[in-house]
């Protein structure tokens, strides 16, 4: 639940209000200016009606330097981010040749395999020599190694169920696979705050998608009882099939998701459940499998689980587990696997090494200790950003952390005032996360030490009482606990 | 003690991102706050009695009202691939569903307006016909009979 301090709520409706009025201004007299001139395309229509990127050139284009930041580096804790200038007040943006290191509090890299790894590179660079870097054909007519067998067989292995297939991208993951196992005359319930892919799949596939409320499960069942007994929407028959979308952890708020009230509500009423677990494979949970693991769900309830290697594995693409029917329906029908060319070789090699190096299987102890510092650094980091007043979302042992802004014109000063202290943070604004909501997302990695952390919560500390978003009372420090107790005497 | 007054934001189930800000706490409060600083900059720069300043923030309000709520339609941003093109930001609000409390609270906007700029210009007549003119207009146009109207085919999709 965020709680949001009402003068704060005031504030940002009426900056957004202003920032609003000053761009239809802007559109008005740019209207007029352009009757004036001279249209080379006269009688073509439109590429944009007008409309639709208002949002981009009057609010997004202001503050652009905040987002899509050239890094010069692999991602790992600290990392080289390219300067950029502007001429014209920021509508287009130029590289320099200056980098300046700074301490990475933006990547998803979990678990620390984004850099080079002294178990996982020399395998990948072996496999890169051996099979090149493209298979350069489909799964089907000649992109099977064995390595990739032997990934769906490490993937299946480490997530807990009998098969898997694997894709060379994330997005395409979700979106390619939802329309393949439903179509219409299915329903999809999906969370309210489901990550794009998911979206897309589902709108793509046709079927009816109902949304429910993020994260409540009696707001599930309230849905599911309602459309089950409604039916298809004209016909009033039952549905041919329905899929509950869930994700395991959500990006922007850091939420692990109820999942053993969901799956328990999903058996109830025979509906299948689809877990994406794109953010919680590999970081949370004992050995690191996931969320069914830290929930104690067990994964034969969960009938599709997916998830993606671009955040704890240091790789790209995305995997679908399930029963050895399931997948091998997938592989005959799934236009991501018949068409689209099949994931890298080093890249899946990279996936390979890091689930031996998780599990233990490499002789040492490194994985272990690896999920055991993101855990500590996590639990760490969330508690001192809450003792000093910010206000953090997410639930404990949950690496993502949120630290929420408000006003649009707190977005670019965090941005830039924490850049200019040598620390890149994310920020998201609306359309990703609700108006209201802006937010700094913090994602901590196992390859961040100790001190990393303390000089960071040092510069968000300087930075959050200069843009002042520490929004809830600051606990006094021990210190000044024990004089006043002293003066009191 | 106002900076230390929290609300809670409940996650909305409105999928359109053009107007679940709406369904957030604190809207109505800042539509009604900026109405009244309306007021006051009319009245400070123009100096005038303030009655006609009610009457200049009225019709100010129907203009702006009536372009932004049912004559623009779509949303500002690509992200849904223009599923709402055809609809106005009234028609979208609360996912079409007619007669919900904001949709309530802003028909009762133009005539609580309505009611304080004829009272403070003791219904003389040029401003009270232009008054009565926006008033009529902006509560006709929120009608639940008017959804997806478009009279004559104005501002109809082509």
């Amino acid at each position: 639940m965020i709680k949001i301090p009402y003068l704060a709520a005031l504030t940002t409706l009426f900056s957004y209000g202003l920032l609003f009025v000053f761009g239809q201004l802007r559109d008005f007299f740019r209207k007029i200016f352009d009757c004036w001139s001279h249209s080379k395309l006269q009688g073509y229509a439109p590429i944009c009606l007008g409309l639709e990127d208002f949002y981009i050139r009057r609010l997004y284009l202001r503050i652009q330097d905040c987002f899509n930041r050239p890094i010069s580096s692999p991602p790992d804790a600290w990392f080289d981010v390219v300067e950029r200038v502007s001429n014209d007040n920021n509508k287009t943006l130029k590289r320099t040749t200056k980098v300046s290191r700074c301490l990475n509090l933006g990547s998803y890299n979990y678990l620390g395999f984004a850099a080079a790894d002294e178990y996982c590179t020399p395998r990948v660079i072996e496999s890169l020599k051996r099979f090149s870097p493209s298979t350069c054909s489909t799964r089907v007519d000649g992109g099977t190694t064995t390595l990739h067998t032997e990934l769906e067989e490490s993937v299946a292995n480490f997530v807990g169920k009998p098969a898997a297939v694997v894709f060379g991208m994330g997005y395409v993951t979700n979106s390619a696979i939802l329309p393949v196992l439903i179509g219409k005359g299915g329903l999809i319930i999906s969370d309210s705050l489901n990550h794009n892919s998911i979206v897309n799949g589902a709108r793509g596939s046709g079927a009816t998608v109902r949304v429910f409320q993020h994260n409540t499960p009696y707001h599930l069942e309230k849905v599911l009882r309602e459309q089950i007994a409604e039916g298809q929407p004209r016909t009033q028959r039952p549905w041919k099939k329905i899929i509950v979308v869930v994700e395991g952890i959500y990006s922007m708020e850091g939420e692990l998701c109820k999942l053993p009230e969901i799956v328990a509500i999903c058996k109830k009423s025979k509906a299948y459940v689809y877990l994406d677990e794109a953010h919680s494979v590999g970081a949370v949970g004992k050995t690191g499998r996931g969320v069914c693991e830290l929930l104690g769900v067990d994964t034969a309830d969960v009938d599709i689980m997916m998830g993606t290697f671009t955040k704890s594995f240091g790789s790209c693409g995305g995997y679908i587990a399930g029963s050895k029917e399931l997948i091998k329906y997938l592989k005959y029908t799934c236009p991501a696997h018949v068409y689209a060319t099949s994931i890298s070789p080093p890249a899946a090699q990279q996936i390979i090494s890091s689930i031996k190096v998780i599990l233990g299987e490499d002789g040492s102890s490194r994985g272990a200790q690896k999920l055991a510092r993101i855990r500590e650094n996590c639990n760490f980091f969330r508690s001192e950003l809450q003792k000093m007043g910010f206000e953090v979302l997410g639930d404990n042992d949950s690496p993502v952390m949120p630290i929420m802004l408000y006003n649009p014109s707190k977005i670019p000063a965090f941005s830039r005032e924490c850049l200019k202290r040598n620390v890149a943070v994310v920020t998201v604004a609306f359309p990703a996360t609700p108006l209201l909501l802006a937010r700094a997302r913090i994602c901590i990695s196992a390859a961040h030490t100790k001190e990393d952390l303390i000089k960071a919560l040092e510069v968000i500390s300087r930075v959050g009482d200069l843009v002042g978003i520490k929004y809830f009372p600051a606990e006094p420090k021990k210190q000044q606990l024990e004089e006043s107790r002293v003066k009191f005497e | 003690m106002i900076g230390r007054l929290y609300v809670q934001a409940v996650p909305t189930a409105d999928l359109n991102r053009n107007t679940d800000w709406f369904t957030y706490p604190g809207v109505w409060t800042t539509y009604i706050l900026i109405l009244f600083f309306c007021w006051l900059l009319v009245l400070s720069v123009f100096n005038c009695t303030p009655g006609m300043a009610w009457t200049v923030v009225n019709l100010c309000h129907f203009v702006v009202t009536y372009h932004f709520f049912h004559w623009k339609k779509g949303t500002p941003f690509a992200d849904d691939q223009g599923i709402y093109n055809g609809l106005t930001w009234w028609e979208q609000i609360d996912d079409g569903k007619q007669l919900t409390r904001n949709r309530k609270f802003l028909t009762v906007v133009p005539l609580v307006l309505y009611l304080i700029a004829s009272h403070t210009t003791d219904y003389q007549h040029p401003m009270l016909f232009f008054n009565t003119v926006a008033v009529l207009v902006l509560v006709v146009a929120k009608f639940p009979n008017m959804h997806k109207v478009r009279i004559f085919g104005i501002n109809g999709d082509q």
